[in-house]
This record gives structure tokens, C-alpha cells and sequence, in this order.
């Protein structure tokens, strides 16, 4: 099969500047470029030029227009990268439907963690109709018993099975809302990020633009990156479409199995931007370090961006030198910040620089809350490199504020704040969610820890007690309700965190041991790390916490996570899990 | 509705003459999960594989992928999110090996 050329024979650029999804669509649909999967072998799947999208999307758009779904209703849909996705996900552009995209199933035995999840999902966004990939169509139907006003569920047959009418479109336009995004708020209390067509296109301009990426003819988008992570969806499906670039996709499944398939598209395909967490790099050095391949040649790949989790300076050098010699670039490393809350991206760091970093000193960081250049660079255990993240997006702002909201100056340590027009309005019906985080003057409180340095933001932390895993967000709520669902403990007496390993975050779960004798500790321990694998797909370490030294709680009476890991890390709590095997290498 | 139909997914099989032997998946599946068994305690058929051993989830996708390239099947996501068990991984294989 022929992949899609990178250049539009006639068609001009444009970097972003439409009015909204359906008009990027449309533009873009007048060239040659368009979207390619392939699967873990590097095959080729299925191509589609955007004008088979635009075409396709129309399709479904009439179909789900002369069904009876009125304007402004909610469509979710399984996000996995399929062709799929983009029918469903278009069509309901262009039939004034939002998108509600959701994850797939991870793991093995994920199944009632799944459906649990669609079911809070299809509760919060109220949605009508779900469609999603064949094999999921039993668990949509099984999780949309409970939702009445689910009027439509299953497989893209039921979508496609629906008639055709003679209807006029009613795209989505620069005042209506694009989508739902779910990627904030833990599991169990999702908050959808409302994602408007305005700040959308504000976002893409910036994204794409010189202070951006500087999206250029000739550049060539390659992802695996989830669908259903803003990274993913909007990073590598909208910011592409938005500059009518040819994209290359591969799953996050195939990607985990086969990382080193995602350098050999880059290399074959010549793309030229890729993103990933931090954890991607790394995945890529420790499963294909030992096999690079002879005719790996990366000196294509101008912009290799990190975002979605900390950036780690220690595991991009490493990249770089695992894959200098097949022509990867270093200064090709874009370190960036965001969230969905602004769309996706707020800070870029400078093209053609690299990884910059900053090495504080770790008392002064962790007791005084600022910055201050460690004395011996070298000296790991008085110093923390920390990596420059760029300066915010043009027509954006960013403070870094104290605790009394006051501005604070740079190498001082804060929570982060942002304003500017890629803004959310609010969390889908949850205002008092938004009102918790956006301010009547438009700031947003990112909820992260940081400091500026000249300008620009070093990300040091958050101030929740969010859990980033290998780029997923987990909130320990999640972790430690897993375990209560077991009934291993009871409520409130197992707290979750995670620490900061140097190479990536690792979890830990301080459990109020209430038995005796080691078989039954280790059998304990065993079965908290179990529940949670299962529920959650996450490994974890436990540690075991008397019941006569207990868990600390705040003034409230609240656990206290933040109180259990400064314990933890002090040595108060015994690590009772036999130490995990890293993943198999 | 689908109807399972074993009945016909073992004849094609027979005729085409290449019967996979249980005992061939479970050694494969343990050999697999040794290095993360826990104590004394052999791995069995009623091993609950994210909850009785030490193995990791990356882990586990790379055994089940190793076990899909070695037997040449490939088990749907909402299948895999059904197993927990060694022997439900081992008769999941066996199933759709049967019908390939």
C-alpha cells in the first residue's frame, strides 16, 4: 500500500487560524494528506486521505442527524486509534454532536474496573448514544443498562446500520463547545474538561506556531499516543489536521509491545514531530536498545517533544546517546507543559536547545520552597535536576503565586497559575468543581508546583496528590477504594502516594497492618499489591503500618497523604513487599 | 447475542489436523511466570495471575503477547479483560487456536 504523501501538491499551509474542527476538516480535505495506521509489525492498515475522512464523517453525520439526536448531545466513543474514532468522532462534528472519547480496557482481568468506569463517564456526560470498537460493544451495552437515556449502543455496525437521510449537516461551529474531555479528576468523580471550538483553535495556533512548533511544508506527524488523552487526541490528531499534515499512527497498545516500531515509522515514514512522556523514551532505550536497527536513520525527527508526565533529563540522554549514532538529534528535544484544562499546551521550550536543566538543592526545595542552585551539582543526594519547560504560549499568562496568592519571584516555589484564551469555561456540569479551580478573572490554578527562571517555568511537583504512572493518571483515592473494595482494609486505613524514584514515579501504599505474624503480614501485602495490579493496573510497594503508630490525618480528620509519605520517606513505616521485579527488560 | 459453538470449532479443528495440546499452553504459560511465583507455592491452574505472583503489569502484556506470537492468536481486549485465572488464559488459547 502506498502511504500518504507529507506535501499537498497544491494546497498552501495553513498553521491553524480556522474558525473550528469542522472547517480545519474542510481545508484540509482539498489536499492529498491524511491520517495512516499501522499495526505492531509496522504493516500498514488502512489509509485514509482527509478528504475520506471529511467524506466518511458526512456520512455518519447525516446517519446520526436523521436518527434524532438533537444538537449539543453527548456521543461517547472508544478511543482507540482506528478508523473507527475518526467517523464517529467527525461525524459527530458536522452533526453538532460532542464527542465523549473514553479509554479502552487495560490489562488482564480489568473488566468490572472497566465498566465501572464507562459507567461514571456515560453518568457525567450525560451522554445519549455509545459506540465503540466491536469487541467492546457487550461491555457499552452492559454499562449503559443502568442509563436509560442511552438511546444507542454497540459496535460501529449499529452506527453504520443507521439510515441515511437526506439531511442537512449541522456542523459545529467557532461558539459551540468541540468536546468532552476526560482526563481530570480521579475515576470515581471524573471531571469532563469542556473543550471549546474557540480555545481550541487559540491553543492550535500557539501550538503550531513559532512560539510553538513552527509547523512548517514538509513536516510529518508520527503518534501513538492515546485518543483519549488530550496529548494524543489533540497534540496528534487536531494540531496536525490544523497545519493539514499527514499523520502516522500506531496503537499505545502495539507501541508498549513493540516501542522500537515507533522509531522504525519515524525513520521509514520520515516524520518529523513526535511526542511522549518522558516514560515512552524510556520504554523505547530499555526494549530496543539491544536491537537498534542498521538502517535507523532519526536525523529527520526536528521536534522529539516531552510532556503528559515530569520531564526526566536522566532518560532523554539517555535516548540521545542510545540513538545519536542512528541520527537523532538532541537538540531535537522539546521539553512542554500543560493540561487539558488549557486545551493541552501552555509552555514550549525553545526550538533547537534541548534539554536545559536546573540542579537545586533538595533541603533548601523541601524546607524553605525555594530553588536555590545546589552547591555540588553532582551530589544526588543534596541536589535534584529539574528540567526548563519554556515560556508561556503568546497571548497567555503565567504566575507562579504563594500560598496568600501573592506573585511570587523566580527560584520561589508556588502552586502554577494560567489565563489566556485556550482556557476551559468550567468542567461539564460541575460548577463547583470549575469555581474550586478557575477564578472569576479567568485564571486557572494548574493544581502543579513550580518556579520561574527568567521567564520560564520549571514544574517541580503537584500540589494534589495526583499519581502520574508511566503518563496515566491515577489518583490514590482510586488505589486505596481498590483495596477497600477488597476488603483488605477498611476505610481509611490505607493511604496511596507515590515517590519520586529518580527514574520515574513509583507507588506506594502504607496499609494499617491490623495482623500478626509475618505469613500473615507478607499474605497482606501480597493481596493490597494484587487488588490493586487488578483494579488499576498499577504495581505498587506496601508498606505496613502498625495500628498502634496509625496513619496520619489532617486537622479534620482527613488522611493525610502528604503526612504518610514524609513518614514514609523518613523510615517510619517497614517496606513489607517483597521488592517488585522491574519489567521484564 | 453470540453464541458460543465449540461443537463446530473442535470438528474444523480436528479435520485440519493440529490439535494444540493443553498441557503445551499451560507449560508455555508457566514457564512464563515462574520467575514471579511466590514462595512454595507451585503456579496451578487456579493462580490468579495479577494477584498471587509478583509479576508486573508490563509483565503481563509481554507474556500475553509472547504467548499470542507463539501459538498465533490474538486475544480481543475485552476477552484479555476477562481472564484472571492460568487456566482461563490457558483455555482462551486453546479456544481460538481452535478456530483459526
Amino acid at each position: 500500500m502506498k502511504s500518504l504523501p507529507t506535501r499537498n501538491s497544491k494546497l498552501a499551509l495553513h498553521r491553524a487560524g480556522f474558525a473550528s474542527v469542522p472547517a480545519m476538516l474542510d481545508y484540509a480535505a482539498e489536499g492529498e494528506t491524511g491520517v495512516t495506521f499501522y499495526n505492531a509489525k509496522g504493516e500498514q492498515l488502512s489509509a485514509l486521505p482527509w478528504s475520506d475522512v471529511r467524506q466518511r464523517a458526512h456520512v455518519v453525520a447525516r446517519k446520526l442527524i436523521g436518527a434524532g439526536f438533537a444538537r449539543g448531545e453527548r456521543i461517547l466513543i472508544t478511543a482507540d486509534t482506528w478508523p473507527g474514532f475518526f467517523d464517529s468522532f467527525f461525524g459527530a462534528q458536522y452533526a453538532g454532536l460532542l464527542p465523549v472519547p473514553v479509554s479502552i480496557p487495560v490489562g488482564i482481568g480489568g473488566k468490572e474496573a472497566y465498566l465501572d468506569q464507562l459507567r461514571r463517564q456515560l453518568d457525567a456526560s450525560g451522554a445519549v448514544a455509545a459506540f465503540g470498537l466491536d469487541d467492546l460493544a457487550g461491555y457499552l451495552g452492559e454499562a449503559a443498562k443502568e442509563f436509560p437515556g442511552v438511546r444507542l449502543h454497540g459496535g460501529m455496525d449499529v452506527l453504520h446500520e443507521l439510515p441515511e437521510k437526506p439531511v442537512d449537516l449541522r456542523p459545529l461551529g467557532v461558539d459551540d463547545l468541540c468536546y468532552i474531555q476526560f482526563s481530570s479528576g480521579s475515576t470515581r468523580h471524573p471531571h469532563g474538561v469542556q473543550i471549546t471550538q474557540r480555545a481550541l483553535m487559540a491553543n492550535l495556533a500557539g501550538m503550531t506556531g513559532p512560539a510553538g512548533l513552527d509547523v512548517v511544508v514538509g513536516d510529518r506527524a508520527v503518534s501513538w499516543l492515546p485518543l483519549y488523552h488530550d496529548m494524543g487526541l489533540i497534540g496528534f490528531l487536531m494540531a496536525p489536521l490544523s497545519a493539514q499534515l499527514s499523520i502516522d499512527y500506531m496503537t499505545p497498545r502495539d507501541f508498549a509491545r513493540r516501542p522500537m516500531q515507533w522509531l522504525n515509522l519515524m525513520s521509514r515514514n520520515r516524520g518529523t514531530i513526535s511526542y511522549s512522556p518522558s516514560f515512552g523514551y524510556d520504554l523505547a532505550v530499555r526494549r530496543g536498545a539491544a536491537q537498534v536497527p542498521a538502517d535507523l536513520d532519526l536525523k529527520s525527527w526536528r521536534h522529539a517533544g516531552i510532556g503528559g508526565d515530569m520531564v526526566r533529563a536522566d532518560v532523554l540522554e539517555r535516548f540521545a546517546s542510545t540513538f545519536e549514532g542512528a541520527g537523532f538529534n538532541s537538540k531535537a528535544f522539546i521539553p512542554s507543559y500543560g493540561m487539558a484544562e488549557v486545551c493541552l499546551a501552555i509552555t514550549f521550550s525553545p526550538h533547537g536547545t534541548g534539554v536545559r536543566t536546573d540542579t537545586v538543592d533538595r533541603t533548601t526545595l523541601a524546607e524553605a520552597q525555594r530553588a536555590v542552585p545546589a552547591a555540588d551539582p553532582a551530589d544526588d543526594r543534596q541536589a535534584r535536576r529539574f528540567v526548563l519547560c519554556g515560556r508561556v504560549l503568546p497571548g497567555h499568562q503565567l504566575e507562579v503565586r504563594g500560598a496568600d496568592g501573592e506573585v511570587l519571584a523566580d527560584r520561589e516555589v508556588g502552586r502554577i497559575f494560567v489565563a489566556g484564551p485556550s482556557i476551559m469555561p468550567g468542567y461539564f456540569g460541575e460548577p463547583e468543581a470549575s469555581q474550586e479551580v478557575l477564578s472569576a478573572d479567568g485564571w486557572l490554578d494548574t493544581g502543579d508546583l513550580g518556579y520561574t527562571l527568567a521567564g520560564e517555568i520549571v514544574v517541580t511537583g503537584r500540589a494534589k496528590d495526583l499519581i502520574i504512572v508511566n503518563g496515566r493518571n491515577v489518583w490514590p483515592q482510586d488505589i486505596e477504594w481498590a483495596i477497600e473494595a477488597k476488603r483488605l482494609t477498611k476505610n481509611g486505613d490505607a493511604a496511596a502516594f507515590s515517590i519520586d524514584t529518580g527514574e520515574g514515579e513509583r507507588v506506594v501504599v502504607a496499609v494499617l497492618a491490623r495482623v500478626s505474624g509475618e505469613e500473615a503480614r507478607l499474605a497482606l501485602a501480597r493481596d493490597v499489591a494484587g487488588a490493586v495490579r487488578e483494579a488499576i493496573a498499577v504495581d505498587c510497594d506496601v508498606a505496613l503500618v502498625p495500628p498502634t503508630v496509625g496513619l496520619p490525618t489532617t486537622s479534620s480528620g482527613k488522611l493525610s497523604r502528604a503526612r504518610t509519605k514524609a513518614n514514609y520517606l523518613a523510615g517510619l513505616y517497614a517496606s513489607a513487599s517483597p521488592s517488585l521485579k522491574p519489567a521484564a527488560a | 447475542m453470540i453464541v458460543e459453538n465449540d461443537g463446530i470449532a473442535d470438528t474444523l479443528e480436528l479435520r485440519r489436523g493440529s490439535t494444540l495440546a493443553r498441557g503445551e499452553v499451560m507449560g508455555e504459560i508457566c514457564h512464563h511466570l515462574s520467575p514471579f511465583q511466590v514462595g512454595e507455592k507451585p503456579i496451578a491452574g487456579d493462580t490468579v495471575i495479577a494477584k498471587d505472583l509478583t509479576i508486573d503489569s508490563l509483565a503481563i502484556m509481554d507474556m500475553v503477547m509472547e504467548l499470542e506470537d507463539r501459538f498465533d492468536v490474538s486475544i480481543p481486549m475485552n476477552v484479555v479483560a476477562e481472564i484472571h485465572t492460568v487456566d482461563q488464559l490457558a483455555d482462551t488459547i486453546l479456544k481460538l487456536h481452535a478456530r483459526r
